[in-house]
Formats: structure tokens, C-alpha cells, sequence
């Protein structure tokens, strides 16, 4: 029965887009045109250049195109849906998330594995055609294939309980659209959407080495490319899975105060 | 005048209901600078590991990102809010505004202060400090006034295409999401030579999405790069009037669209 409740509200956001056939053939516009534009630039800003920060053209190339394909995996849009933390805070629905028979904190679960399963098939939709074509090249070995499977799952529990933790702002801030931004903006820059970290001064790359930002995507990006040895794996995997760890434990912690702070019908 | 002068005391009272939430406001301030700096950043590491991208002098790289960067800012301080109109129309917003006696348009604009803006401008001006501090160029007054018009040409041309984002957003709210997308283009595409793409890519960036003629090609025009760009000399030189046109011609379009808006009540 559990199992029933948890495929529903899981499946709630892919339904949504499912019977959006506009965002579904938008996204489908946008990754095809930004996966273009972004194998275009690497291409042509690596014409006159040989390797450059321990990075060739097609290690390059491969690590934009998967960071494109992998920004899909958390891209809906709830806010269509008015499911947002935000916008309940904003209309005073967020009681009924502890009013049902379901925890709110397994209710937010499931419907961001939801996403991420809808987005996964996206990216992975996405990645079969960029390998076909030779957009991206292949991972090395079978070992540097599990291996990254492994880190992009860790990055990716990572970056939920990142997201989580924004949207636990909402409690006691009531809006949280600048921090939102503000994530997006570290998410992309600390974790290398915009150009790899290595591409980046020592500095940089030693602080964001403190954030947990680069554990969503750089670190298994870096792996897959090779630019990462697997014999540095292990430190890399122990670190996305410390913050993990971390970040569940502080997660919890928040869902606990702020339960503590919803106020039902004035007390 | 009295249009100005009620738009003028809406915008004071919006400023005033921003500064409610005092943390949201600094934050809001403070997204709009990192959001420019992160382009900053983009350009800076892309100038440092590729020296002479395009054939073109990191000096006179910086002028491509420093107008669009200024224009952009602009756009969010005066026209930005044509952004995001799919929410309005979400929450009937709209049907009011369709009931008051002043433009729709223009009650669009005044929804809100956009705090964001303080901070983009903040960083856009001192990275055009920058750029023209490191430039080689002459500026003589003519070269400075055509900066000033293409700034200016770049704001308007932002407006057209984010105005014809919003009269689809009148047909299907969903059409929103294209926005989020051209803003994430503009800020990845619009800040560098665009003749680094393939032909067809750049071909793409000028005709289907005219971003080229944001900041690329008024930067081209200045720098002496003007025949290099893969579009007549004077078709890039006229960039500012194309984003004049395309405003207008965004605003007929709305206009259109609007007559042919129907909302929930029929």
C-alpha cells in the first residue's frame, strides 16, 4: 500500500509535463539547441589550442555536453503546478503537507525522486544520441563507467538535499526566490556548468573544494572524462558521500524546527 | 506628464514594499551582481586559457560583454518585467489589469520594483569602467555617443524578444519557460565573438535569435572588427535601429495579441 502512495505522489510532477505537450517539445527545442551550441563553442575555442588545463578538445567537449544533458535531471517546472515550499508559504497551504497521512519531509522526498527519475530518462535519452552521433565520446573503461555511475548518483542526492535546503529557508525567510537564484548561480558556477572548475585559478578551485557544490557534477563529470584518475576515485566518492551524510543530518534538523513553526488557522 | 508622474509614485511605493522584506532585498541586490559577475567570470576564464579568441584583443572582448551587461541591466530596471508574465496570467493578475484605466503594458512594468536591477547595473557600469580603462581605442564623442545608442539599442532589442516571449505566454502561460531559456542564451552566447562558432551556429545567433546585434556587433563596429562578422558592414553598424524596431514592432504584436487574449472567464 505504501508502495502505491509513494509511485503516486512520485509520479505526480512527470504527469504534469506529460500533459504539457508544450514544455515537453520545449525541452525538447532547448536541449537540442544547447547541446549544439555548447559542442559548437568548445569546438571552436579549441581550434588553435592543444590541451589546456589538463583538458584536450574532446575531454573538453564531452564534459560540457554531459553538464548540459545532466542540468535536466532537476529542471521541472513545479511551479506550474503551485507545489513549490514557496508558493504554499505564500498562500498558506503548506498546513495541509502535516495535515495528510503522509510526513511532508517523504512527501517532498518523493516527488524530487519523481523528477529526478523523469529528468534521468531525458539525460540518458539524450546522452544515446550525443554517443551515436560522436558528440561525446565513451567512458574509458566498464570500471570508469561504474565509478561515475556511482558519484552522478551521490551527485545527485547531494544536490537535493541542496535544493532541500532552500526551499527550509521558506519557514522562517517566507520568500526565498533570491537564495534561490543565488543557488542556481553557485550551483552552476562552483559545480561546472558554466566551464570546468580546472579550467579555473588554483584558488577557485581550493575553495569550491569546501562547498558542496563541485560533488554534483564536477567530481563525476571530471571521472568520466578521465581527467580524474580512478586511482583518486575513492577520495572523491568518500567526500560526495560525507556530504551526503552532512547535509541529511542538517536536513532533518530543519525539518524538525520547522514543523515547530507552522501555525494552523491563527494557532 | 501626469503619466509620469503617477508612474513615478507607483515606482516609489513598490521600492517602498521591497524594502518589507529586508533580508529578500539585500539578497535580491546581491543576485543581481553575482549573476554578472558569474558572466564576468565566464569571460575572464575563457580570455585567460584562450588568448585571441576570434582574432579579436581580450581588450576589446571586454566591450562585448560590458554593453550587453549595460543593456541587460537596463532592460531589467525599465522593461523587465515583461518577464515572467506567464505568472500574472496564472493568477488572473491579469484580468485586472485589463479592467484599470492605464496600458497594460505599462501596469506590467510597474507590478513590481525590480531590486535585481540596483546590482546589475552596479556590476555592468564598473566592468564598462574596465573595459574602456583597458581599451586602445580613440574615444572620441562620436564613438562614445554611438556606445551610448547601441546601449541603448541593446535594451530595446531585449525588450522585443522577451515582449514576443510574453504574447505567447498571453496564448499558453507554459510559453514562459522559453524566457528562462533565451535569458540563459543571451547570458552564455551574447558575451563573446561570435565568429569562435560555426557559420551556421553564428548564422543561427544573428538571424534566428539576433543576439549578435545586442552587443557583438556594436563591439565589432567600435573595434575596427565590423568587416569580420559574416553580415554587411553597414547591417552591423545599424544594430542599435534594429533594436529599435524590433521594440516597436514587439509592442504591435502585443498589442495584437492582447485583443485575442481570453482569460478563464471567457
Amino acid at each position: 500500500m505504501a508502495a502505491v502512495h509513494a509511485w503516486r505522489a512520485a509520479r505526480v510532477t512527470p504527469l504534469g509535463e506529460l500533459h504539457t505537450p508544450p514544455r515537453m517539445t520545449a525541452a525538447l527545442l532547448r536541449l537540442t539547441v544547447q547541446v549544439v551550441l555548447v559542442a559548437s563553442l568548445w569546438n571552436g575555442l579549441y581550434a588553435q589550442t592543444g590541451t589546456t588545463a589538463g583538458l584536450d578538445r574532446d575531454q573538453a567537449v564531452t564534459y560540457a555536453v554531459l553538464a548540459v544533458l545532466a542540468s535536466r535531471l532537476r529542471e521541472l517546472d513545479q511551479y506550474a503546478g503551485r507545489d513549490t515550499v514557496l508558493q504554499h508559504m505564500h498562500f498558506g497551504t503548506i498546513v495541509y503537507w502535516y495535515l495528510r497521512p503522509l510526513a511532508p519531509q517523504r512527501y517532498y522526498a518523493l516527488r524530487a525522486l519523481g523528477e529526478q527519475l523523469y529528468g534521468l530518462a531525458w539525460a540518458l535519452a539524450g546522452y544515446a544520441v550525443c554517443l551515436a552521433v560522436g558528440v561525446v565520446r565513451p567512458p574509458e573503461s566498464a570500471a570508469v563507467a561504474g565509478v561515475f555511475a556511482l558519484s552522478m548518483l551521490l551527485g545527485q542526492w547531494v544536490l537535493y538535499y541542496v535544493m532541500l535546503v532552500i526551499d527550509q529557508l521558506c519557514f522562517w525567510t517566507l520568500r526565498n526566490g533570491a537564495a534561490m537564484l543565488i543557488l542556481i548561480f553557485a550551483q552552476n558556477l562552483l559545480s561546472g556548468v558554466y566551464a570546468p572548475l580546472w579550467f579555473f585559478p588554483d584558488w577557485f578551485i581550493t575553495l569550491s573544494g569546501f562547498l558542496p557544490f563541485q560533488a554534483t557534477l564536477s567530481v563525476p563529470l571530471s571521472l568520466y572524462v578521465g581527467r580524474i584518475p580512478l586511482s583518486e576515485a575513492g577520495a572523491q566518492l568518500a567526500v560526495q558521500a560525507a556530504w551526503v551524510v552532512v547535509l541529511a543530518l542538517f536536513t532533518r534538523l530543519l525539518w524538525r524546527r520547522a514543523a515547530r513553526r507552522v501555525i494552523s488557522q491563527g494557532g | 506628464m501626469n503619466a509620469v508622474r503617477i508612474a513615478w509614485r507607483i515606482t516609489r511605493l513598490n521600492f517602498r514594499a521591497q524594502l518589507e522584506y529586508r533580508s529578500e532585498f539585500l539578497m535580491m541586490i546581491a543576485i543581481g551582481a553575482v549573476w554578472q559577475v558569474s558572466v564576468i567570470v565566464f569571460a575572464t576564464v575563457l580570455l585567460t586559457r584562450f588568448t585571441g579568441m576570434g582574432g579579436w584583443d581580450s581588450s576589446d572582448v571586454l566591450l562585448i560583454p560590458a554593453t550587453r551587461m549595460l543593456a541587460h541591466g537596463l532592460f531589467v530596471l525599465f522593461l523587465g518585467r515583461v518577464h515572467g508574465l506567464g505568472r500574472h496570467i496564472q493568477e488572473g493578475v491579469i484580468d485586472t489589469y485589463l479592467v484599470r484605466p492605464m496600458p497594460v503594458y505599462r501596469q506590467l512594468q510597474l507590478a513590481y520594483f525590480p531590486t535585481n536591477a540596483i546590482g546589475d547595473l552596479t556590476v555592468a557600469a564598473g566592468l564598462m569602467v574596465g573595459a574602456l580603462s583597458r581599451s586602445n581605442l580613440d574615444w572620441t564623442a562620436g564613438r562614445v555617443t554611438y556606445l551610448v545608442v547601441c546601449v541603448l539599442g541593446g535594451m530595446l532589442l531585449e525588450a522585443a524578444l522577451f515582449t514576443v516571449v510574453a504574447c505567447a505566454s498571453l496564448r499558453f502561460p507554459a510559453a514562459d519557460y522559453w524566457g528562462r531559456w533565451l535569458e540563459e542564451l543571451l547570458g552564455t552566447f551574447g558575451s563573446y565573438p561570435l565568429n569562435v562558432l560555426p557559420r551556421a551556429v553564428g548564422g543561427f545567433l544573428t538571424f534566428g535569435l539576433p543576439l549578435a546585434f545586442v552587443a557583438y556587433f556594436p563591439a565589432a563596429v567600435l573595434t575596427g572588427h565590423g568587416d569580420d562578422t559574416g553580415v554587411p558592414y553597414w547591417l552591423a553598424a545599424a544594430s542599435p535601429l534594429l533594436g529599435a524596431a524590433a521594440f516597436l514592432a514587439s509592442r504591435l504584436l502585443w498589442r495584437w495579441s492582447l485583443r485575442h487574449y481570453t482569460g478563464v472567464n471567457g
